[in-house]
């Protein structure tokens, strides 16, 4: 993927290998100065969701009629998905306008501010899931088919967080409400997810909401990888697919004419 | 084996447009009241550099002249027209952007060349040169934050001078660091001169520009009026004199 690649008489190759260069070195960048001067470093990206689970796993089965199996375990691959998902998606979004002493400085290819970030986080995300295995070995709920719902859901959503970062990222810059837009609604796109609910606790006639929403498949994917809860149903699939596909090629397209002109409105 | 007319950078009615905008706009703005002020910054300018040349571009301000060196550089896309740039462009533009705090001056070698365009692989060669360049010493495994202002500037130098550019281009205010840098990136850049290196400047310094180029292009209102030797100079400025050679 070249977004918004000079024309050098080079051959291709050589500029998808820059690509390639520039985006690991970018991203080795987040992931040493995020956590630089902090005692937890990485550390923090496990902290965070186990307080969040610790909460919520107290609190919130007094609300619920039927519980939902390892109830701990489902509450923390859905907070950690979700942090993955929010956590990029909040820093993408104002990437560009941050990193306004780059664009005014060279013409690099626009599109590895955002992506770098995202991953950074998802180095984070999958080390996470790596120590999260151990107490799910534990529960053996692990079977061989879980490789494939686990990287398909996987590829869903870096999918889908790139899409949705590079349009966000692209629009904020001459429209900074996106931004705060985009942070208002993290917040109740969380409650839209099943993170601390499942799916089969949603009336029917309201399930349309969740098929607008990609991340129901997503998270579920992954509820069904590590713990073998539900999968999501084709419809479900299907729908949440075609969003994702929709939203990252309109992503794409937008970053792609908006990124020349970057320098114009910082 | 060059070639004396080889295209190093052809420029085809290149208009630019920039929307005024005294605050930032909102997306309510946007769309209730969509005023249009608008300001051409380059109107339908076409211009061919060939290799190796020297050229100066002078005006006054507000002219296009720094519009022109980033349409040049490609850090922005003009409105309408055709860029064809053949090699690799460089500029010297704001040298000490671009660093992150938090890594260190090596680390930031690194980040600064790639996104100059350089592999990884020329970096690694180049490495001991720009650190010697740049005269850091022991602060080179210190992060960015730690730096005074004028070694984050000749670190930018550096990097930027060491990214073996085929096209240079120059902004005024090119004073890097104290004297004895200065002299040595005078050095660097008059090698560079004397080299079949493309050079680009645009100083209000005229005296820099006589010493160091052989085309000279005035610039009034997003247009070429004048392209030629450097007689262009005493018409466009009556009270200069070309300083005696030493």
């Amino acid at each position: 993927m070249l977004i918004c690649g000079m024309s050098y008489n080079t051959p291709m190759n050589h500029e998808l290998r820059h690509y390639i260069e520039l985006l690991t070195s970018m991203t080795h960048k987040e992931l040493t100065a995020r956590y630089k001067h902090t005692v937890f470093g990485f550390l923090w990206i496990f902290i965070n969701p186990l307080l969040q689970m610790i909460v919520i796993g107290f609190i919130f089965p007094f609300f619920i009629k039927e519980a939902i199996p390892h109830y701990y375990l489902y509450l923390f691959i859905g907070l950690l998905t979700w942090n993955f998902f929010s956590l990029s998606l909040s820093k993408s979004c104002a990437s560009i306008v941050n990193e306004r002493s780059l664009i005014k400085k060279a013409a690099f290819p626009r599109s590895v501010i955002p992506i770098s970030i995202i991953f950074s986080n998802l180095t984070n995300y999958l080390i996470a899931f790596g120590l999260f295995l151990i107490p799910i070995l534990l529960v053996n709920t692990l079977t061989i088919y879980s490789v494939f719902s686990f990287f398909g859901g996987l590829i869903m959503l870096v999918t889908f967080i790139i899409g949705i970062s590079l349009l966000t990222s692209a629009l904020n810059v001459r429209f900074r409400d996106i931004n705060f837009f985009v942070q208002a609604m993290l917040i109740i796109w969380f409650y839209a997810t099943p993170i601390i609910y499942s799916l089969s606790q949603i009336p029917d006639r309201l399930s349309w909401i969740w098929r607008l929403n990609p991340l129901t498949s997503i998270l579920q994917l992954m509820q069904h990888a590590l713990i073998g809860s539900a999968l999501p149903d084709i419809t479900m699939l299907t729908s949440n697919s075609l969003i994702i596909a929709a939203i990252t090629i309109f992503g794409i397209l937008i970053f792609r004419e908006e990124s020349k002109n970057f320098d114009d409105w910082l | 084996m060059k070639q004396p007319a080889a295209i190093a950078i052809q420029l085809t009615d290149i208009r630019k447009k920039y929307q005024i905008h005294h605050e930032k706009p909102t997306l309510v703005e946007k769309f209730i009241k969509d005023h249009n002020e608008t300001f051409w910054a380059l109107k339908k300018l076409t211009l061919t550099v060939h290799k190796g040349e020297k050229i100066g571009i002078i005006g006054r301000n507000g002219s296009g002249k720094t519009t022109l060196l980033k349409i040049m550089a490609g850090i922005t896309a003009p409105t309408s027209g055709r860029v064809q740039t053949y090699g690799r462009v460089v500029s010297l533009i704001d040298l000490e952007a671009g660093f992150h705090a938090d890594l260190t001056g090596y680390q930031n070698i690194y980040l600064n060349g790639m996104l100059l365009g350089m592999s990884r692989r020329e970096i690694e060669a180049k490495i001991k040169d720009i650190i010697a360049f740049a005269d850091l010493k022991q602060f080179i495994d210190a992060p960015l934050f730690t730096y005074s202002s004028g070694m984050a500037l000749r670190l930018g130098f550096a990097v930027a001078v060491h990214a073996e550019p085929d096209i240079l281009l120059l902004d005024e205010n090119l004073s890097a660091g104290d004297a004895n840098f200065r002299i040595k990136a005078r050095r660097k850049l008059q090698e560079f001169f004397r080299e079949e290196k493309t050079i680009i400047v645009v100083t209000h310094y005229l005296d820099f520009i006589a010493e160091t180029c052989d085309r000279i292009i005035h610039i009034k209102n997003g247009a070429v009026v004048r392209d030629g030797g450097l007689e262009i100079l005493s018409q466009y400025d009556p009270d200069w004199k070309r300083p005696q050679k030493k």
